[in-house]
């Protein structure tokens, strides 16, 4: 017994890596979707952008890249339905050079399916180098900081920016985070100078560090990771890939609970038998 | 040289860093105009600094190339796929997209950058699961407490969690807003006063090892 | 409101007399715009109705009860802009008062430079960790983590850096210092060259300890942890601020059975670090470190400052809390002009 609770617990990882794989590819082939709960830092997203007025500006920053694309396109395609359907002015940009294309794209996609159109309805102003000198420079003047958009149109007399001079005049902003430059980012040199209301979205990994800014209100809510996705899809009523990828995730947590479980109970009979022999 | 190694860019660390702190409290148009030129030197100045990481590459690799170390073959395929996506960049003038249709740097993004950035991501579910494996050991009363709460958040996380043992969604939303906030608050009070301390220590010239050379007062 | 005395007036405001009302929280007690009791409305230039700094502006104000109105008399005033915000003068204070019990830790450091530090584990392990490297002849790798030179713990980290690089010169072992960003590279290189150089090796040092690798973050482990399988460093150091990235450093570099030391003011990803490393620096520790390292009075000193300060805070979270629920529980807003101190007032 001892031998063999020594041997699992130094069992090869890649034992494990199959186990997850098989826990993820499984419930993807074979989905049984289970309700979503909607947690009350989602629900605080998805009541402040309906309660908008129409044409309000809402500032979406895609500060992420391809590598969390799973988690993040999700929240930003909901947010993006949810806007254009709310007849919102959408501007768009990132910090995370890597991440443009991918942003464009979405962007272009989602905007072509609510039937919204460039220019008018929604401009992407793409990538600009700075981070928080960046978001200082629209706080002056948004032309200057971006004086066109990522399809080279310059931004200066774009109906969807009519009236918009600076950040000042958004009425809301969320930043969909992958690390740095983000949701902090975005506070320190974005709410916190130029007082617009802001929200953050971001990847699983990081979202439990950002509890202390929604509890002290420097954001008014929280999108985290797929879940926090797949709750923004279910308040839309547009289920998407966040919905579909949430049973992978229950069965990869549930994977990882027995491992550790596992793990305990070899743990347990090595101690017991190193007790008794002592 | 001591002076333009140390003594000027001390005086240039003293001199901005209190004029920006000053700034903060300064609603006038001037210090608004004054952070957003500087805003703009520090894009300007960071947009050089890619020349210093581009010449550091090519050194790495030539180097290497040249000694023929093991695995040189690899340096080769990097100055490759550098001046392949060079080229296709300036062949599609950069843009991944006209008119909708997408261009060779597009497909250059589509097909290799994005498939290649969600596979290192993915990797990290198979890297917590071999990580949680080998740390989650009821080793002392706080590893126990530490794995107990690790066990409810993944319970009360996901729809099947919530579904089997609905007390965890409960459970999970009050460990992460009171408890979780509650020593992240403690920690980030604890690194906010360190961080004023040593931007002080900067600011004043107390700490210039960053200068290199260790401090010499 | 108007742009002149016979200009037309445009309406900016309109609401029950029962409400806006000057109450406290809304502006700090020294720096209320009216007395308590005043309505107020506050203006924000827009599109609609811009306001220019020089301009003079009219103002006249109509009460109305049922059908029943009564017209204000015009009043001007010129728009300016402020010098100082004197909101913010509470936080001013107190940043000035920090720096002067920084200087008095410093001067007091000075005079009596045996001050007691407690123990940080992961410090007195950075000594062991090289002398593993140098038995097995394997390299140690540096990480100054994501952040720019405009971080606080990548500034840390560098300083860190300094420290480790002087110990990695007497002991003759090979140093890796891949990075993220190409100035905190130049930075770094200037320090390890000076820090062989203090140690008395200048002729062991080597240009390309310091290298550049990408600004991507993906791209960026991928090759470093290419670096931990191919070359296997008996020492992995993790400075600085990270993100999803961590795990996938440190649990390649467990793999490899590497010895590994992080500090990180990341708190989001310090459970990674826990789990995977055999010693971790949590928040300020990291910043302590170089006063550690090097038990220099002066840097030893800032410590003590920076747990006065924190002491302050302690004491002033305990009792803006006891006022605060004494102020609930008596009905009463007396406390406010102690704890509007203690806000954040724009």
């Amino acid at each position: 017994m001892k031998d063999f609770a020594r041997r699992m617990i130094g069992i090869d990882r890649r034992i494990i890596f199959l186990l997850i794989a098989a826990a993820v590819l499984l419930p993807l082939l074979r989905p049984f979707g289970l309700p979503i709960k909607i947690s009350p830092e989602v629900r605080a997203v998805y009541d402040y952008i309906e309660a908008l007025p129409e044409r309000s500006v809402f500032l979406l920053s895609f500060d992420f890249d391809p590598s969390s694309k799973p988690e993040l396109e999700p929240q930003a395609v909901a947010l993006l339905r949810h806007a254009f359907r709310k007849n919102l002015r959408v501007i768009g940009m990132t910090h995370w050079l890597t991440g443009t294309g991918l942003a464009d794209d979405i962007f272009s996609r989602v905007a072509a399916e609510m039937g919204r159109e460039r220019g008018k309805d929604y401009v992407f102003l793409g990538w600009s180098p700075g981070a928080g000198s960046l978001v200082i420079a629209m706080g002056q003047d948004l032309y200057k900081a971006f004086p066109s958009d990522y399809q080279k149109t310059p931004t200066q007399g774009m109906p969807v920016l009519e009236g918009v001079k600076s950040l000042r005049d958004v009425n809301y902003m969320v930043s969909l985070a992958a690390g740095n430059p983000g949701i902090e980012m975005w506070y320190v040199f974005g709410k916190d100078k130029y007082r617009f209301e802001m929200a953050g979205g971001s990847t699983g990994v990081i979202a439990p560090g950002l509890y202390p800014f929604l509890r002290s209100g420097q954001i008014n809510g929280l999108i985290g990771g797929l879940q926090g996705a797949a709750e923004y899809e279910t308040l839309i009523k547009r289920k998407g890939t966040a919905t579909a990828g949430m049973d992978a995730q229950s069965a990869t947590h549930f994977v990882i609970i027995v491992l550790v479980f596992l793990c305990n109970v070899f743990y347990f009979v090595l101690r017991g038998e190193e007790g008794k022999s002592n | 040289m001591i002076f333009l190694k140390r003594q000027l860019p001390l005086a240039v660390t003293f001199v901005m860093g209190v004029a920006f702190a000053i700034q903060y409290y300064i609603p006038h148009p001037v210090s608004e105009e004054a952070i957003t030129n500087v805003s703009k030197w520090m894009q300007i100045i960071s947009g050089f600094a890619l020349a210093l990481g581009l010449a550091s590459i090519f050194h790495v690799h030539a180097v290497k190339i040249k000694r023929q170390v093991p695995g040189w073959g690899y340096s080769i395929v990097l100055y490759a796929a550098m001046l392949a996506t060079i080229i296709v960049g300036f062949w599609s003038k950069g843009e991944t997209r006209v008119n909708g249709a997408q261009t060779a740097l597009g497909w250059l993004y589509d097909y290799s950058m994005v498939p290649l950035q969600g596979t290192m991501f993915s990797i990290l579910a198979f890297f917590i699961a071999s990580a949680a494996y080998r740390a989650f050991r009821a080793r002392s009363r706080e590893a126990s407490v530490l794995l107990v709460a690790a066990v409810l958040v993944m319970m009360g996380r996901v729809p099947l969690g919530q579904f089997l043992l609905p007390w965890t969604w409960d459970v999970t939303q009050w460990l992460l807003n009171v408890v979780n906030s509650a020593v992240r608050r403690a920690i980030l009070i604890g690194v906010s006063m360190g961080q004023v301390a040593l931007s002080l220590k900067i600011i004043l010239g107390i700490e210039r090892a960053y200068l290199g050379g260790g401090r010499d007062q | 409101m108007a742009e002149g005395a016979a200009a037309p007036f445009k309406k900016v405001a309109e609401f029950p007399s029962n409400t806006r009302y000057v109450k406290p929280g809304d502006f700090p007690w020294w720096a209320q715009p009216a007395a308590k009791g005043d309505h107020y409305v506050k203006l924000v230039s827009s599109q609609a109705f811009p306001i220019e700094n020089g301009k003079p502006y009219f103002v006249k104000l109509r009460v109305r009860e049922g059908v029943q109105e009564v017209w204000s008399e015009v009043a001007e005033a010129t728009a300016a802009p402020n010098i100082f915000n004197t909101a913010q003068a509470n936080n001013l204070v107190f940043v000035v008062a920090f720096t002067g019990v920084l200087l008095a830790s410093i001067a007091a450091a000075r005079r009596n430079p045996h001050v007691h530090l407690r123990r940080i584990a992961g410090l007195d392990a950075v000594e062991e960790a090289i002398g593993r490297s140098t038995e097995m002849g394997r390299p140690i790798l540096y990480l100054t983590g994501s952040g720019g030179m405009d971080e606080v713990s990548t500034i840390a980290a560098t300083v860190i850096l300094g420290e480790v690089a002087k110990k990695v010169a007497h002991y003759d072992t090979s140093l890796k210092v891949p990075h993220r960003d190409p100035i905190v590279m130049a930075v770094c290189q200037e320090i390890v060259k000076e820090s062989y150089v203090a140690a008395g090796r200048p002729d062991a040092y080597k240009d390309d300890s310091n290298f550049f690798i990408t600004s991507d973050q993906f791209s960026y482990t991928a090759a470093v942890d290419g670096i931990m399988l191919r070359e296997k460093p008996a020492a992995n150091f993790f400075m600085g601020s990270y993100f999803a990235e961590s795990l996938l450093l440190t649990e390649t570099g467990a793999s490899t059975g590497a010895i590994q030391i992080a500090g990180t003011d990341s708190d989001h990803q310090l459970p990674f670090f826990v789990t995977t490393c055999d010693y971790t620096l949590i928040g300020e520790e990291l910043y302590a470190a170089s006063a550690y390292l090097s038990r220099e009075p002066v840097l030893v000193g800032t410590l003590r400052g920076q747990d006065i300060g924190k002491a302050l805070i302690m004491g002033a979270l305990i009792l803006g809390t006891c006022l605060a629920t004494l102020g609930v529980l008596l009905g009463t807003d007396g406390f406010s002009y102690l704890l509007d101190l203690f806000k954040d007032f724009k």
